[in-house]
């Protein structure tokens, strides 16, 4: 058994590292996941028995007019949400100083994350509110009327963004402070020997250290974008009629609200391929980042 | 393993595991005792009023009974979520829920407990005449009605006083009304459909005034299509208004609170919802709220939406004698309206003497002359349906030329929900 | 250090600088404010519209005395400490052990598992509900803690081991390379070398993981029903009617809610430092 042991630690240790990880999130996530893939060929309604229908959920989403509303507005969001990363690295640089106070500020900076969404949507409600809310008192300040952005569905899902912004950029502001932290001493020594400064360095210097933030920060922000609901839920709920509605808000009101688990399971199938393109990208790019390294 | 002979199983164990170890760890010492003394009890409306009615509630029972209750609050909207979860797999010995077709949706999964011997012993059905039949199906007794909700046009009687205005009882004074409040620079119907269950309140509304009760509840059953001629004079007359610049502006951007603000301002005549709209009014105003039926328009008799939710015994509940023993104490007029006082809903029984509350009595009064009532268009139909149904009358609202549209779309919906007629 | 740090003596330019900083956060916080505004108002004022003027009359101690009188508040706060903090402590160990497996050692199907680690991560968690649910029920935890720091663990996992492979990967390759010439075992590589560089990077995961866990409401719902076991989110939402909502005290409770993360922000910053010193003296 020591000699078994002994032969073969350069491996065993690596599976003892990794087993709990993957056994719990193969368990818990992976298969039901799995689990919601086979729902999506049924027609259920949450209780009673499984009828299948094989792909006619697949068939039904696709002639949907809603679905691609949503589709829409999920390019919408991801497209905006890239916002998210700059800000955020703008805010952790001006706050990246020691300087009495500024630890406290960092806190404030970083508490939209972890308001409860339910707040953050209600507050940007009443910002938009026709008539008593904070643009409309902007506006009347000037004499003007403000536009009622949320009952404009060509307005409302960049208003939602809008607020659905203010937590991501806190949360890549905490990412980028976490990078600006391991920079190399050694190579802004050198830079400054060379002459750079201020946005050279930042270009030059800076950001190819912070490649590995920058990838999860998008990454995370694209995920966000993509599987955002709680907010288009507080704010709009998916309105007027359905014009700021997204997949995954979708697939939960179906699910949740119409009680129709396998529709809502072929949403969420569709929403995870769409996915499954950042994956695949996301994974191709550190591959090859990796070998030239 | 060892705690499962001891009587407790694991699952017992492990959930007081988390704030509460000492409460297993009493458990452990009087299993079957404690088990036959105890029961829990689920409720979906945490307002602070009805909180405090039935915490009192629950204390009495305990007081006289000397069984425990555990009784646990989910705010309404995650309740309709957490129910489908505990009805079949760890469900309580009380549960609130809602009468009609919300409740048949369980009953025919077998997942609430027939209470008929039970209301048949207590003696109920003297009591609640006619309410009954919202929580009967298939000839039995699936639990007991509670609040009511009447559903009409709200207004504040001072404003109304101050500006010389009636609140409008036919289609013509409506429109007479329009104008005038209008000219005064008021909005004539505040109304917010963000949440967009209040438009259909409104579709309820002008259905329940043109074609009458039953071929709504046809409707609501999937029996007429949605592009049925015969439903034309409810668009027609709820365009015919829209058109008219009765309701409020842009109301897809206010949930009802906000457009109950409006009323609270005194920059609109009126709000079509429930008397809870008292709720969202400042304090100076609060006694003022009157209720009227929506103006009469075809010459049909008056119906009208009239909502209660219902108490119910799980089917797998752990002891559903003591749920049945903590109903009837819950039931008791003078507890009743513990529960039922606070929220300014109507009580199911007829045996309870008029309060003070001038809503309440109000549409009591009111629901004499009813002949007939729905329950509200979300709760009246199908789930999906109503979805759907939802969404299209909230659009109608903001557009209502888009009528054929909207209704080819609600039929298509209605037949994959009720088939082919 | 990056940007250039001011000079300590230069005060007249860091106290120019701070009074940015702080322009800058007054509008960031904006809506902060207004709910923090909110928090002290009575219902009267927002039953008259009133979000952003100045209180008509101030509810603060009643506001704030009737989130804990409301509501089992102060047991739903336990529940959550109960539930996120082993949550967010077996994350960080699983991941850390996971993402620095992926990172360092090549084996066949070495992307596969981190791909899966990613795509579940990037899965709208809603659409798992029933199965989950009834793993829970079958695991006998339906309507405990113990459920929700089991699906939050596995959950996080997944986002956390995309974190710490990616951090434990972009570590200076010399250092390995040294301690296997050296014959370090997997465990004293880890202990040695990855563990002291990673600090940093666990600091602000645990931050992100705690607040996560903390903020979830969804699962809260699914998973738990009884007062005794729900998360302080749940219990927030118990604030909210079936038709009204009191804002003003809803407010309140949000900054209540609020309060362990940014707390824990605030104390953790000094282990991002702390990184920054443990990689000087090694570099």
């Amino acid at each position: 058994m020591t000699d078994f042991w002994r032969r073969n630690r350069s491996w065993l240790w690596p599976v003892i590292f990794i087993l709990p990880a993957a056994v719990l999130f193969g368990v818990v996530i992976v298969w039901s996941s799995v689990q919601t893939l086979w729902i999506s060929l049924h027609s259920w309604d949450g209780m009673g028995p499984m009828k299948w229908v094989g792909l006619g959920n697949y068939v039904e989403l696709f002639q949907d007019p809603q679905f691609y509303v949503s589709l829409t507005n999920n390019v919408i969001w991801l497209v905006l949400f890239m916002l998210a990363p700059p800000i955020g690295l703008g805010i952790a640089l001006l706050v990246n100083q020691k300087i009495a106070g500024m630890r406290f500020a960092k806190s404030l900076f970083f508490t939209p994350l972890v308001l409860a969404s339910v707040a953050v949507g209600v507050v940007f409600t009443w910002v938009y509110t026709p008539q008593f809310g904070l643009l409309s008192l902007v506006y009347g300040a000037f004499g003007a009327a403000a536009p009622a952005v949320l009952s404009d569905p060509n307005a409302v899902t960049f208003a939602v963004v809008g607020a659905a912004l203010w937590p991501q950029i806190a949360f890549c502001m905490i990412l980028y402070l976490a990078g600006l932290n391991s920079l190399s001493e050694d190579l802004i020594g050198a830079g400054r020997v060379d002459g750079a400064r201020g946005w050279r360095m930042l270009v030059h210097v800076i950001l190819p250290q912070l490649k590995e933030v920058t990838f999860i920060a998008i990454a995370i922000t694209a995920i966000g974008a993509l599987r955002s609901f709680d907010l288009v839920s507080v704010m709009t709920q998916g309105g007027p009629f359905g014009s700021s509605s997204v997949l995954a808000y979708d697939m939960y009101r179906e699910s949740i609200f119409s009680y129709r688990f396998g529709y809502g399971a072929a949403i969420a199938a569709v929403l995870f391929i769409i996915m499954l393109f950042f994956i695949v990208w996301y994974i191709s790019r550190l591959i090859k980042a990796e070998r030239e390294a | 393993m060892q705690s499962n002979k001891a009587g407790v199983s694991r699952r017992t164990f492990i959930k007081y595991g988390a704030g509460t170890a000492a409460l297993a760890a009493t458990g452990l010492g009087t299993p079957a005792l404690a088990q036959g003394r105890k029961i829990k009890i689920f409720a979906n409306q945490p307002e602070a009023g009805v909180r405090a009615g039935l915490k009192d509630i629950v204390k009495g029972f305990t007081a006289a009974s000397g069984t425990k209750v555990e009784l646990s609050f989910t705010d309404h909207e995650a309740y309709k979520t957490a129910i489908r979860n505990f009805l079949v797999t760890d469900a309580p010995d009380v549960c609130f829920w809602f009468s009609g077709n919300r409740m048949k949706a369980f009953v025919k999964h077998g997942l609430f407990t027939d209470l008929t011997a039970f209301v048949d012993k207590e003696g109920y059905r003297d009591v609640l005449g006619g309410v009954i039949s919202a929580v009967t199906y298939q000839g039995k007794v699936w639990g007991l009605p509670l609040n009511g909700t009447l559903w009409g046009n709200f207004y504040l009687s001072n404003v109304f006083k101050e500006k010389g205005l009636t609140p409008p009882t036919t289609w013509d004074e409506t429109f007479a009304f329009n104008d005038k409040v209008k000219g005064m620079g008021l909005v004539p119907m505040t109304i917010g459909t963000k949440e967009l269950w209040p438009a259909a309140g409104m579709f309820d509304q002008f259905s329940l005034r043109t074609i009458g009760l039953e071929k709504h509840m046809a409707l609501m059953d999937g029996k007429i299509k949605y592009t049925d001629p015969v439903l034309k004079p409810i668009f027609d007359h709820w365009e015919e208004l829209i058109k008219a610049g009765f309701f409020l502006k842009d109301a897809t951007s206010y949930g009802w609170q906000d457009a109950a603000a409006l009323l609270g301002q005194h920059k609109a005549a009126m709000m079509n919802l429930g008397a809870f709209v008292n709720s969202a009014l400042p304090a100076a105003d609060k006694d003022y709220l009157t209720y009227a039926p929506f103006p009469k328009i075809a010459d049909i008799p008056r119906y009208e939406d009239f909502s209660t939710d219902s108490i119910h015994v799980p089917s797998k509940a752990k002891n559903p004698d003591g749920g049945k023993e903590f109903l009837a104490y819950f039931y008791e007029p003078k507890n009743l309206m513990k529960f039922i006082g606070p929220a300014g809903a109507v009580p199911p029984r007829n045996d309870i003497p008029k309060g003070n509350n001038p809503l309440i009595n109000q549409a009591m009064d009111s629901l004499r002359s009813v002949k007939g009532t729905a329950q509200y268009y979300d709760r009246d139909t199908d789930p999906a349906m109503a979805q759907a149904g939802l969404k299209g009358f909230q659009e109608f609202m903001a557009f209502p030329d888009r009528r054929e549209a909207i209704l080819k779309r609600l039929e298509v919906t209605r037949q994959r929900v009720f088939g082919n007629i | 250090m990056y940007p250039r740090p001011i000079q300590e003596d230069a005060r007249g330019r860091r106290f120019a600088y701070m009074a940015i900083v702080w322009g800058i956060l007054i509008i960031w916080l904006a809506p902060m404010f207004a709910i923090m505004l909110t928090s002290v108002r009575t219902a009267s004022d927002i039953a008259a519209g009133n979000f952003w003027g100045v209180p008509t009359s101030i509810g603060l101690i009643a506001n704030y005395t009737d989130v804990f009188t409301q509501t089992p508040m102060a047991g739903f706060y336990l529940n959550s400490i109960l539930m996120t903090v082993p949550s967010v402590i077996m994350v960080l160990i699983l991941s850390t052990l996971a993402g620095f497996v992926l990172s360092r050692y090549r084996f066949r199907g070495n992307m596969l598992v981190f791909a899966i680690f990613i795509g579940g991560n990037f899965l709208p968690a809603q659409i798992m509900m029933i199965p989950v649910r009834n793993l829970m029920v079958a695991l006998g935890v339906y309507d405990s803690i113990f459920a929700l720091i089991i699906f939050h663990t596995a959950f996080q996992t997944g986002f956390a081991t995309l974190f710490m492979r990616n951090f434990i990967a972009a570590l200076p390759s010399e250092l390995f390379e040294a301690a296997r010439a050296e014959g370090a075992s997997p465990t004293q590589v880890l202990r040695h070398v990855v563990l002291p560089l990673v600090r940093p990077a666990l600091a602000a995961l645990a931050i992100l993981i705690f607040t996560f866990v903390w903020n979830d409401y969804f699962w809260a719902v699914v998973l738990t029903v009884s007062d005794t076991a729900k998360p302080v989110t749940a219990g927030l939402a118990q604030l909210r009617g079936q038709y009204y909502s009191a804002w003003n005290i809803l407010s309140a409770a949000t900054i209540v809610v609020a309060i362990p993360p940014v707390a824990l922000f605030y104390f953790m910053q000094r282990h991002f430092v702390a990184g920054l010193t443990m990689g000087a003296v090694k570099g």
